[in-house]
């Protein structure tokens, strides 16, 4: 039994041979196929269904869900409760009225608060709650209370259901006891405070819902520390529970196709850091997690580590080595400079120390934050806008006249996005949010909903974020780059010849096209005068966006993704200026367009921070690939360390790095069966490469360093 | 004062510790056949042509004065060339110029224990050009190693080694027949100056032993080496395999290029044992 790495070195074996098995299987699809097998609940024998309001009708499904979800209690497990309805993995609430059709979507994008539970269990929740009940007097605030009332009371049946259920087998007996306590009453270790999260966690899955974790060693630490302190506790014990919850949390893997493959329900760990009093949390339980996916790879807790000037060399080694591993499983964050950000969108210093992330890497404040993000293309604005679609009568003078038109084009975009998507957002006194879908189960875990009355999706929170995310800017600079050194410095062809010559996909200008491609250094090669044409437009996105910042209680505020996008918006897009036909596959977020990065990856660093990354307040990731015979050395380490310490004294903001070539994934391409669980970093999550679509896995090869 | 330069390139792993900039200098003094670096052999100016890149679009010969029937290697057509098939290969660098391109990645040999090192060719020939270029990041806080194969006079070595930090240093093999056949050159200085080095060196020195399958991979020539090198004083040895990603370059030189086979990885394992 051994688990997929693409290094020359073997993954260590520190778990318990059953623990490994238990691994093995859930990587390998066992309960995947399971949760598929019953998708829904039915609504259909509920009198008046259609006739109740849309908050009335959640209410049924949520307690239709707790009463007859199957039960799942996996052989050995440690932990209990499972979300066993599959259309919860296509992003749904698994209830159905009409069985041709999935009812509600659920919630994402999101780090809930599991602090809260651990500190006063659901019962505490359920108190505050009855609280709220009584102070509050508006009829619309009541009935939300009341269902959250309700969601606890249907966690409670479902809860219960285990514990019957557990009471029936044998060998369960600490798992059980456990579930006496938690989730309803306070965590009083570190076994009961796994299970706790475990069994939230569970229940808002089974409802629907991808939340991330969060911080984990956070929530965990203290528990472990006083357990191990006291000695009701080793630490091999507690890596084995451990084990446990990321082996239940791969229990939505099913090995099935979809376009941006399985494995991404964003179920986020964040670790290390400082707290809120600005001192560092790693602690034991941040290197389990690390020891527990170095072993298995399991790669469906995307993981980030918080790094900041003052990191310890011993953690920076421990994330190198696991990434070494490969399937892009850690990720890092430029702790120092997202508190910059952070302060200067205005966050209280001990609210900025608590930050999480929604899924990807959009950073936000866990339990206190509804976040949205709106992606567009920024190439397309070039090239349908500015550049009007190639027209053959356009002209510039000068590159500067054409910089700030391209300037003044995306100012219209940003426009646009916040009528369409802040305004629509809001009631006529741009203040009140309208009606949306319920999510209560989501308002649970999140503060303030409750006390306020309000839900999640309208306005209960304490931070509502709309961030635009541009895509495409290492192309847009790139082209800009191009048309500046061919047509005004160079000029080795006009204007509007070069607009007729990208009209026709270059078409009988094969060698203009080479020698543009191939003689200028784009983004990625520490190349300042194109660097500082993307650092320039990021710059000016940013400032255009915070001017309708804080205009309403919606935050607006910029960031720069692709994600996977830049597959989907390949088709639309023309020739690019600097040498690329209509229709390839570009940039992925602010990594460099593939093939045109020949400097390495300190270089690729150094141009991705020239930009003031802090002004990207919701993010900016870079992706940087290796291939595994390059980092097979023990030198490797301390490059990887090097290239971490670097990108965060150059003030970067998120890196993932992994580590693949392309022949092990031209390999897969072509022998899925052999390759189940080779796992690569799509973006802000990773998926295993033979669940991709095509288009997809091509897309992962083509930024594969060759 | 110039160098022949070929490449400088950035973000290496593999040239020393940490992250490391490789400047790789033109010219050496043997002729190893398995040579990875063919186009680093000759101290002046080469063209390279890559005929699989080219698409016969015929610039290169509109812009060559002597119509690509005799070459000055002035350049030209490498500019004009699209696809660049057409690469020029050795450049004049100042002191300045080369510090200034090793300097761009000051901050990750920092963050990484890492640093410059010069290679080649080997750079030792270019001595004069070398200790100052030594020097001047020495002054600069930079980490500097050099890479070479020895076979150079004693006095070359004690002109830099107040401002090299680390020797990377090549034995090829033990018996001089042998070395005679591969490199063309006797070992008999290479040894006497690994010998000197590791007495009067105060830095670090890594031996280290390019295995070439067919050549010197075999256990009485590679026990011998480390019968030797265990008498000396250096911090560690390393075992490269011998690899086929230089092969293009002796096509893009019109050269044949000598056949070789990459060790397996459980051979390198047994010989990483004799050391």
């Amino acid at each position: 039994m051994e688990f997929y790495t693409s290094s020359k070195y073997k993954r260590p074996i520190r778990l318990d041979e059953k623990t490994r098995e238990f691994a093995y299987e859930s990587l390998h699809c066992k309960y995947g196929r399971d949760t598929r097998k019953v998708p829904y609940v039915s609504l259909k024998h509920i009198a008046g269904y259609e006739t109740m309001s849309a908050l009335d009708q959640y209410n049924c499904a949520i307690l239709e869900i707790a009463k007859t979800a199957p039960i799942r209690i996996c052989e050995g497990e440690l932990v209990s409760g499972a979300a066993t309805l599959g259309d919860a993995i296509g992003h749904n609430v698994p209830a159905r009225f009409d069985d041709t059709r999935e009812e509600m979507r659920s919630v994402s994008h999101l780090t809930v608060d599991f602090f809260e539970v651990l500190e006063i269990g659901m019962d505490g929740i359920r108190a505050k709650a009855e609280e709220a009940f009584k102070k509050h007097v508006d009829p619309e605030k009541k009935a939300f209370i009341k269902s959250c009332i309700h969601c606890i009371e249907c966690m409670e049946i479902w809860h219960n259901r285990y514990v019957e259920a557990l009471k029936e087998k044998t060998g369960f007996e600490t798992v059980l006891e456990n579930l006496k306590t938690v989730p309803f009453r306070p965590a009083r270790n570190f076994y009961e405070a796994v299970q706790s999260i475990w069994c939230c966690f569970a229940f808002l899955r089974l409802c629907g819902n991808w939340p991330g974790i969060g911080r984990i060693d956070v929530l965990l630490g203290h528990y472990l520390k006083a357990d191990l302190e006291c000695g009701k506790l080793t630490l091999e014990e507690a890596r084995e529970i451990l084990a446990h919850f990321f082996i239940k949390g791969c229990e939505w893997i099913t090995g099935e196709s979809c376009v941006s493959g399985d494995a991404q329900h964003y179920q986020n760990i964040i670790l290390a850091g400082i707290n809120e009093c600005g001192h560092e949390v790693t602690n034991e339980v941040t290197y389990l997690v690390l020891d527990i996916i170095e072993e298995t790879g399991i790669s469906d807790f995307p993981v980030t580590v918080r790094i900041n000037k003052n990191t310890e060399e011993k953690l920076l080694r421990r994330v190198a080595e696991v990434i070494r591993f490969g399937g892009g499983v850690v990720a890092v964050y430029n702790e120092d400079l997202v508190l910059e950000s952070l302060a200067d969108m205005g966050y209280p210093q001990e609210e900025a120390r608590k930050f999480a992330n929604d899924g990807c890497w959009e950073v936000q404040i866990p339990g206190k934050t509804n976040f949205s993000y709106v992606p567009f293309d920024g190439l397309k604005i070039l090239q349908h806008v500015t550049l009007k679609d190639y027209d053959k009568t356009l002209d510039f003078e000068d590159f500067e006249t054409l910089f700030e038109q391209y300037k003044k084009d995306l100012r219209e975009q940003i426009e646009m996005i916040y009528r369409q998507r802040v305004l629509e957002k809001l009631q006529e006194d741009n203040v009140h949010f309208k009606t949306a879908t319920p999510c209560t189960v989501v308002a649970l875990f999140e503060q303030s909903c409750i006390e306020r009355g309000i839900s999640y999706h309208e306005g209960g929170t304490v931070y509502n974020v709309i961030s635009p995310h541009i895509g495409g800017l290492p192309d847009v600079a790139n082209s800009l780059y191009a048309i500046k050194k061919a047509v005004f410095d160079e000029k080795i062809v006009s204007f509007k010849r070069f607009m007729k010559i990208l009209k026709e996909n270059w078409e009988n200008e094969e060698l203009l096209r080479k020698h543009i491609l191939n003689h200028y250094q784009y983004y990625g090669n520490d190349n300042d005068e194109v660097d500082f044409i993307a650092a320039e437009i990021l710059d000016d996105f940013s400032d255009m966006c915070r001017k309708y910042d804080k205009e309403t209680p919606i935050r607006f505020v910029s960031g720069v993704s692709t994600f996977g996008r830049q597959v989907d918006w390949a088709p639309m897009r023309l020739a690019a200026p600097f040498g690329r036909k209509s229709g390839e596959v570009l940039s992925g977020n602010l990594s460099p367009t593939p093939g045109t990065d020949t400097s390495g990856a300190a270089a690729i660093i150094q141009s991705y921070c020239k930009a003031d990354l802090k002004k990207q307040h919701t993010g900016a990731a870079l992706d940087i690939g290796f291939i595994p015979s390059n980092i097979d050395s023990d030198n490797a380490i301390s490059a990887i360390v090097g290239l971490i310490k670097g990108f965060v004294r150059l003030g970067g903001y998120f890196m993932q790095m992994d580590t693949v070539d392309r022949a092990t994934l031209i390999e897969a391409q072509k022998n899925p069966a052999n390759y189940q669980n080779l796992s690569v970093r799509v973006s802000g999550w990773n998926a295993r490469f033979v669940t991709m679509s095509k288009e997809w896995q091509d897309m992962i090869i083509e930024k594969t360093e060759k | 004062m110039r160098a022949k330069i070929f490449d400088i390139q950035r973000n290496s792993f593999v040239d020393g510790p940490g992250i490391r900039t490789t400047v790789f200098l033109k010219g050496c003094n043997l002729n190893c056949k398995w040579c990875h670096n063919p186009e680093s052999q000759l101290p002046k100016t080469q063209l390279l042509f890559y005929q699989s890149k080219c698409v016969s679009c015929g610039r290169c010969k509109e812009v060559c004065p002597h119509a690509l029937k005799t070459c000055e290697w002035c350049g030209r057509c490498a500019v004009q060339c699209p696809t660049g098939a057409r690469e020029v290969c050795g450049k004049e660098y100042t002191v300045e110029e080369v510090f200034c391109e090793v300097a761009k990645d000051r901050i990750f040999y920092q963050t990484s224990g890492g640093g410059v090192t010069f290679s080649g060719g080997e750079c030792m020939l270019q001595i004069e050009f070398l200790r100052e270029i030594l020097k001047k990041c020495k002054e600069q806080g930079i980490h500097t190693a050099v890479d070479t194969a020895g076979d150079v006079p004693w006095e070359y070595f004690e002109k830099i080694m107040s401002v090299t930090d680390l020797f990377l240093y090549d034995i090829k093999c033990f018996s001089d027949n042998l070395h005679r056949e591969g490199t063309g050159n006797s070992n008999e200085l290479i040894l006497q100056n690994l010998q000197k080095l590791s007495e009067q060196f105060s830095g670090d020195v890594i031996i280290r032993v390019p295995v070439i399958g067919g050549f010197n991979d075999r256990e009485e020539e590679l026990k011998q080496i480390a019968t030797f090198v265990k008498k000396l004083r250096y911090k560690k040895t390393e075992l490269l395999p011998y690899h086929e990603m230089g092969n293009y370059k002796y096509e893009a030189l019109g050269r044949q290029y000598t056949s070789y086979y990459v060790p397996r990885q459980e051979e390198m394992e047994k010989y990483r044992t004799f050391f």
